[in-house]
């Protein structure tokens, strides 16, 4: 699918709608996170276990347990 | 005696001997104030509502009290700015959507405040809800800087920064999500303080993004930012993230020195992108560190990439959570990239959200397990970039470019308290910072480092001329 379709597609299920302008601006900055996506792929600890097959070595941190585990170290 | 001008730029702990001994009284400290920010501050504009009467009638309570014998301690009778994205008053987080919004009552931070006898004389000026850079096409009007009118005070605690440089207030409150606190201190040669993640209360204070969000002071010295932070710190059950931990004296270990700490200098951030006119005085400051005892290691840390690729994905997806039906109905009304702010957090996946937490647990982890090997405190530049102009039309969604290089997120993300010093000015003599960290719940330690180094420098002596 065509980027700009793919942006307003994603943006429609919100209910949102931008200008060709607005969308104009979304593009770059959304090639952007698509690459942070990448790099957030790359940080993830994972342990191989078969051919093409891993499990995570870590797990998200809920909102609001931060600075629990840090408090207990 | 001092005369009352005099004190517009002394810090809280000097000002709050002369308030003890009564040689200087509230109410003659907030007139002071208030004819200042009369004077000089349409300029500047710090500040967006200033309570002229409710502070001249708290001043005259703070004297009757002192004169009394009851005297609160370092804050009472002090003059104070509020971000205006807490709640007391007049709250309108910077935006036309809440122009004529008045809270029903005050945040619990600022309740905390005024507990301690501090004199609130009004809002500053921020960033739309806290991360909408304000333009001269917004309805709000930027801050200025006090040091040169024409540059952008950083934000998005923007009129808290400008009015403390400016001496306009002693101290101000900030919020901080990515940097919101430090950047402005940076900006105005100020000192920002953003506390461990749940160490003051978030009630009542507008949502930027609620797993980064931290409230915290900004203030001329590193004892005036202990002080602060010593008034309104501690545990809030209407605050899901509060922290129901004992609360240290932050003031502590502010004399100790730092003679034997070592220092972990976290390059990978900053040593291939962070721009010489802010690295110069940075890396003259490592010296002052080494004078004074300390021992700099460089330690392992991500990189800015890193950084940015787990900060704003995380941020922007919970503020267009927050933000999302707002903009449905008023995006008209917000600034224009504020509301495509909005947009793009709704394009980042759920997927993408989760690994940002994953990563964030990972980053946290690594840095305690640094700490844990004799590593007292953390170190590195404020942000890469000198401070800009301001800005007279959109910014776009320039800042999650890989460009804008501020290194002060990873303690939003992972929690740690972190202070900013001023360290030195750049070619066009705008003030140049530096950040400490310190492990969770350890602000006295952070404060000390800090400490230490402002003794021995001058930077925190030099005002801006208005």
């Amino acid at each position: 699918m065509d980027k700009r379709e793919l942006i307003r597609a994603k943006l429609a299920e919100w209910d949102l709608t931008v200008s060709e302008s607005e969308l104009e601006q979304l593009l770059p900055t959304y090639d952007n996170l698509l690459r942070w996506q990448r790099v957030l792929e790359s940080m993830a600890r994972s342990r191989k276990i078969g051919d093409g097959m891993s499990i995570p070595e870590s797990e998200p941190v809920t909102i609001h347990a931060i600075e629990k585990k840090g408090a207990q170290r | 005696m001092t005369s009352l001008q005099d004190l517009a730029h002394e810090p809280i702990s000097a000002v709050a001997e002369l308030l003890r001994r009564k040689e200087v009284s509230p109410v003659e400290l907030t007139d002071m104030t208030l004819e200042r920010v009369e004077k000089l501050d349409p300029r500047i504009n710090s500040f967006y509502t200033v309570f002229k009467n409710a502070a001249r009638t708290s001043a005259r309570e703070a004297e009757d009290a002192i004169r009394r014998g009851n005297y609160r301690g370092p804050l009472h009778g002090i003059p104070i700015g509020i971000k205006d994205i807490y709640e007391v008053g007049p709250t309108t987080c910077g935006s036309k959507t809440l122009k004529d919004y008045v809270a029903p009552a005050d945040c619990e931070a600022v309740k905390r405040l005024k507990r301690a006898g501090a004199i609130v004389i009004g809002k500053t000026a921020t960033y739309e809800f806290a991360y909408g850079f304000p333009t001269l096409k917004s309805y709000f009007k930027p801050a200025r800087n006090p040091w040169n009118l024409d540059y952008d005070p950083g934000g998005s605690s923007s009129g808290s920064g400008a009015a403390v440089a400016a001496g306009l207030a002693y101290a101000a409150m900030g919020s901080c999500t990515g940097g919101s606190i430090r950047w402005p201190a940076q900006c105005c040669g100020i000192v920002g303080l953003k506390p461990t993640y749940g160490r003051v209360s978030r009630a009542g204070i507008y949502p930027l993004a609620w797993s980064l969000d931290h409230a915290g002071p900004l203030t001329r010295t590193v004892t005036d930012a202990a002080l602060v932070l010593q008034a309104c710190a501690g545990h809030d059950p209407m605050d899901a993230a509060s922290a129901n931990v004992p609360v240290p004296d932050f003031s502590e270990k502010l004399d100790r020195g730092i003679k034997g700490m070592r220092i972990g200098l976290m390059r990978s951030v900053y040593q291939d992108n962070c721009d010489p006119k802010v690295l110069r005085p940075f890396e003259a400051s490592l010296k002052e560190f080494e004078k004074l005892g300390a021992e700099l290691v460089d330690v392992p840390s991500i990189t800015l990439t890193q950084m940015q690729a787990i900060e704003w994905p995380a941020l922007f997806a919970e503020c267009a959570a927050i933000h999302v039906d707002n903009v449905r109905h008023r995006g008209a009304d917000y600034n224009p990239h504020a509301k495509l702010f909005v947009a793009y957090g709704l394009l980042v996946s759920s997927g993408c959200y989760l690994l940002t937490a994953r990563a964030r647990a990972q980053v946290r982890d690594d840095l305690l397990d640094v700490m844990g090997k004799g590593i007292d405190a953390l170190m590195l530049p404020t942000v890469g970039f000198p401070t800009g102009r301001v800005l007279e039309d959109s910014p776009g969604l320039s800042i999650v470019a890989e460009e804008f290089s501020i290194y002060t997120a990873i303690f939003n993300f992972t929690g740690f308290p972190a202070i900013q010093v001023p360290c030195g000015f750049d070619s066009d003599g705008m003030p140049v910072g530096l950040q400490i960290a310190g492990k969770p719940f350890e602000e006295a330690t952070v404060c000390q480092v800090a400490a230490a180094y402002e003794k021995a420098t001058p930077w925190h002596n030099q005002h801006p001329r208005l």
